[in-house]
């Protein structure tokens, strides 16, 4: 007799996501799966579309993280249409995307992933979580609301819209940034960077000594890892080369627009999000944990993992101090939130650099462009790994053709591989209880899939 | 079974209904099915009411207005026009047949014209429908 | 007021992108107290309770519930349905919930198109993922399948609107939305005079980029498409629309004016009032993008006899 686990839906991620873990008659586990349930067609309805509109629709495929799409989207369109863009356009975008990846750092550490650190392990899921925060850290949580928003309405000054953004146009950026208001967010961004190594610190101390022993079953298994870095092999959120980082430490690189030449994808049965796998291997893909096959990571640790060094200072550092402890590559899923951590300092950090620079007050943010028949791909670093638009266009620079990976379709691979190795070493003789459920949901949670 | 199409004539109140008016006094035959609806002018039609119309189950809509360059509003009728162009166009992306929708421009004396109007949407959509009920046949 | 139970709120989503949520957790200060006000007992995104797998969904009762999302699968159906059984009063959240928002373009194709699109099919793979909800045949706005009590539209709606409306509902008064149009919302200059065109968004508008935006001209008379006219307002909450801050003409992400209205058909009768050629629009049927449910969007094969008459079906018993 064989019994099913399910946990639907799987909570505090973004996404309709469940969890079936099959048990043998003997109640240990068979299998696990994770799968995302919802599907809604973007590639099928931007088809006929103007390429121009696509960039603020795409946007709806997150709310989370909508920057990513929108700016993919744009870049796509802007090599579509052959468009060259002013300094000042994409000083601008990688300003708004690097206040984006601030919200959602913070949302995820502290509202989404937090709960499972600072709420004592055996509280009810009715306090585990945000509200059981405000509650019991009434201080801690005050300073993370107003922070999250602080970033959210920077972005607002900066391009209206914060959440499923419009500024981010073909051919540039819809306005100019005023020297005023440059300065109102310089301010502003210190404030960030100063509560972004407070947060490094405090996870330092309160979070990550108690939980990385504890929940090391969480976070072993072996795989590559995917991220973006720059000629000099510096991190880079934005634009740059691929980096496909083999188990073994060998790295391949990759223009975006090769993606189809190194990258595979599958269709699962249980899953909408197709399974994408390191195809340029060789050795096709296995789920098996003990021995994954094909199988890399993307999202905060592959991109800390991936680069050689980071292009700002206290960034570095702490970069420096994560290798000396976990090496390179380090594998341990839970460090994914240490790494997260790290890139919310460079994205502060990153914020004062690009408000420094002098062309990004130019009032010239926009080449204007011509609708033509090419194809363009479009790549960023989101919050949730590496996310790719790839659109062709006909004549009237009307969509005839659209592939999007997007960050969690990387990770659909390893979350499945961590989910069953968790579920097989907390699970024995076919008991579980919430604890043991949560814990395997945590194997998700780093993934911030 | 074959039912009467229902057809709502918008009618401006300074030509056209004044001509259903004389069609009435005339005893000029049209038929029974059709629904007059008073409007001051013609260019108050927004195309909502059509829709509406065709929602509520009308089978066809007929706005009549005054001849092009005797608006009693001076350009009612001009809009009332550009606004058929689109609705024309928009009744087939919405799912209905475009031939659903007529715009007639009769004169207050003009009785003849806007009867001969009403029969030929009549007969138009008794046309329509059959094909609709040959295709289920068909189908079946 | 009986008892000093705290109202409880239950928070569900559909085919959403959680922007709505999002949009509820910037509303910064005010969200520590409207925490502390209310009590949530069922919310994906912020908290651990479950509501099972198959078939039946158990969600706790609650006062109020909020789902955001359009109804697209199978699955969100019998969630909503659950919804609707264990909750007071329910509010449909976003613009997907009250108008079927960016998913329901879908509806321009059929159901198996799109998955043919999505799922191409490779040799020696399986073409579909077989084990999750099946697609529903297009996208619904969650008023064409359940009774909702109130609808709060938005792609987000506004953090303060959501704030304000939660703050009113807990109190069981009917909150009240601006129903004015995003123009009168909008302090750009107005001269009555448009362009005879609509040109795509290909450049930037004509401003100056020293001046606030009250000295800009109007988007719309500048010739670019602007769906202000045909948009309910509110998006900037009490400031500018958030568009025309960015100086991006609106799409008409907060649906129509009245909530039964035809964002499409409506804009065109702007224009066409106006004397401007609509046939300047490239893809007219975009002017739906957010507002395609209710039957507004339709799969492009309609010529077809068959779909034709199911169409006419629907019209007759409606």
């Amino acid at each position: 007799m064989t019994q099913v686990i399910t946990i639907h839906p799987v909570t505090r991620i973004e996404g309709n996501a469940r969890i079936d873990i099959q048990l043998d008659a003997a109640g240990e586990v068979c299998d696990a799966r994770v799968g995302i349930s919802s599907l809604r067609g973007f590639e099928q309805f931007v088809v006929g579309l103007p390429a121009e509109e696509i960039p603020r629709i795409v946007t709806r495929i997150c709310g989370i993280c909508p920057w990513m799409h929108h700016l993919a989207a744009a870049k796509a369109v802007d090599a579509c249409f052959g468009a060259s863009l002013p300094p000042a356009g994409h000083l601008l975008r990688e300003l708004c995307q690097v206040l984006a990846h601030i919200h959602d750092k913070i949302l995820h550490f502290f509202f989404l992933g937090a709960p499972d650190f600072l709420i004592e392990r055996d509280a009810d899921y009715s306090v585990r979580n945000i509200m059981g925060l405000v509650q019991q850290q009434p201080e801690l949580a005050a300073r993370v609301v107003r922070m999250r928003q602080l970033g959210q309405v920077m972005l607002e000054r900066l391009a209206g819209k914060a959440i499923h953004p419009v500024a981010a146009v073909a051919g540039g950026f819809a306005r100019p940034l005023g020297k005023s208001e440059r300065e109102s967010l310089y301010l502003d961004g210190q404030q960030l960077l100063d509560f972004a190594c407070f947060a490094l610190e405090f996870a330092k101390k309160e979070v990550f000594p108690q939980f990385l022993e504890v929940f090391a079953p969480v976070g072993a298994i072996t795989t590559g890892f995917l991220g973006t870095v720059d000629q000099y092999g510096h991190l880079r959120l934005y634009d740059g080369t691929l980096r496909l980082m083999h188990p073994d430490g060998r790295v391949e690189e990759f223009a975006a627009p090769a993606y189809e030449q190194v990258l595979a994808e599958e269709v699962v049965t249980w899953s909408t999000a197709k399974v994408v796998y390191a195809g340029s291997w060789g050795e096709g893909l296995s789920l098996d944990p003990a021995s994954p096959k094909g199988v890399y990571r993307v999202n905060t640790l592959a991109r800390i993992n991936v680069c050689d060094q980071i292009a700002t200072p206290r960034a570095q550092v702490e970069l420096e101090e994560f290798r000396s402890r976990f090496g390179r590559p380090a594998q341990h899923s839970l460090l994914y939130h240490w790494a997260r951590l790290i890139e919310l300092v460079y994205a502060c950090e990153r914020v004062l650099e690009l408000l420094g620079d002098e062309r990004i007050v130019d009032p010239v943010v926009r080449a204007p462009v011509t609708p033509q028949a090419g194809r363009g791909v479009g790549h960023v670093e989101a919050p949730r790994g590496t996310l790719i638009h790839d659109y062709t266009t006909d004549e009237n620079g009307c969509i005839t053709r659209a592939n999007l990976i997007v960050g969690t379709t990387h990770n659909i691979a390893p979350m499945n591989v961590s989910v069953r190795r968790t579920a097989a070493s907390c699970i024995q003789a076919g008991r579980v209880d919430d604890e043991i459920l949560n814990r395997i949901e945590m194997a998700v949670r780093a993934y911030d899939p | 079974m074959k039912k009467d199409p229902l057809i709502i004539a918008f009618c401006c109140n300074w030509c056209s209904y004044a001509a259903a008016d004389l069609a009435g006094v005339s005893r000029l035959q049209y038929p029974g099915s059709i629904r007059i609806i008073r409007v001051m002018c013609s260019g108050m039609v927004h195309p909502d009411m059509v829709l509406h119309a065709l929602q509520k189950g009308a089978d066809g809509v007929i706005i009549a207005g005054c001849h092009l360059g005797e608006c009693h509003y001076i350009r009612g009728n001009e809009i009332a026009l550009a606004r058929a162009e689109i609705l024309v166009e928009t009744l087939e992306d919405l799912g209905w047949e475009s031939d659903r929708l007529q715009i007639v421009h009769v004169s207050s004396s003009e009785s003849e014209r806007l009867v001969q109007a009403f029969c030929d949407m009549h007969k138009r959509l008794e046309a329509l429908d059959q094909t609709d009920f040959a295709a289920v046949e068909a189908d079946e | 007021m009986k008892g000093r139970r705290r109202p409880r709120l239950s928070f569900v989503w559909l085919q959403a992108c959680s922007g709505c949520e999002i949009s509820l957790l910037n509303s910064g200060e005010r969200l520590p107290d409207l925490l502390n006000k209310v009590e949530i007992v069922y919310f994906p995104l912020l908290m651990d309770r479950k509501c099972g797998g198959e078939g039946e969904f158990d969600l706790p009762e609650a006062d109020v519930g909020f789902v955001s999302g359009s109804v697209s699968s199978d699955e969100h159906l019998t969630l909503l349905y659950a919804l609707r059984r264990r909750c007071r009063t329910l509010v449909s959240f976003g613009t997907c919930a009250t108008h079927g928002g960016i998913p329901a373009l879908r509806n321009r194709w059929s159901a198996e198109a799109t998955l043919e699109t999505v799922f191409p099919g490779t040799p020696g793979q399986p073409t579909l993922p077989a084990e999750v909800p099946a697609l529903l045949d297009r996208v619904y706005s969650v008023d064409e399948k359940v009774r909702v009590d109130f609808c709060l539209p938005g792609c987000p709606p506004h953090p303060e609107t959501i704030a304000a409306v939660i703050e009113t509902l807990v109190t069981g008064e009917q909150p009240r939305l601006p129903g004015k149009s995003v123009c009168e919302t909008c302090p750009t200059i107005r001269t009555g005079e448009m362009h005879r065109t609509v040109r795509r968004f290909l450049n930037n508008a004509e401003y100056n980029s020293e001046e606030p935006v009250e000295r800009m001209r109007c988007l719309l008379e500048q010739g670019l498409l602007c769906m202000g006219p045909v948009t309910v307002g509110g998006c900037g909450g009490p400031a500018t629309p958030l568009c025309v801050q960015a100086r991006v003409p609106c799409r008409g992400c907060y649906g129509p004016v009245r909530s039964e209205g035809n964002q499409l058909l409506d804009m065109l009768n702007v224009l066409a009032s106006h004397g401007v050629d609509h046939r300047s629009i490239v893809d007219r049927q975009s002017l739906l993008r957010f507002s395609g449910a209710h039957g507004l969007l339709r799969s492009v094969r309609k010529t077809e006899g068959v779909v034709l008459m199911s169409e006419k079906g629907n019209k007759k018993s409606s």
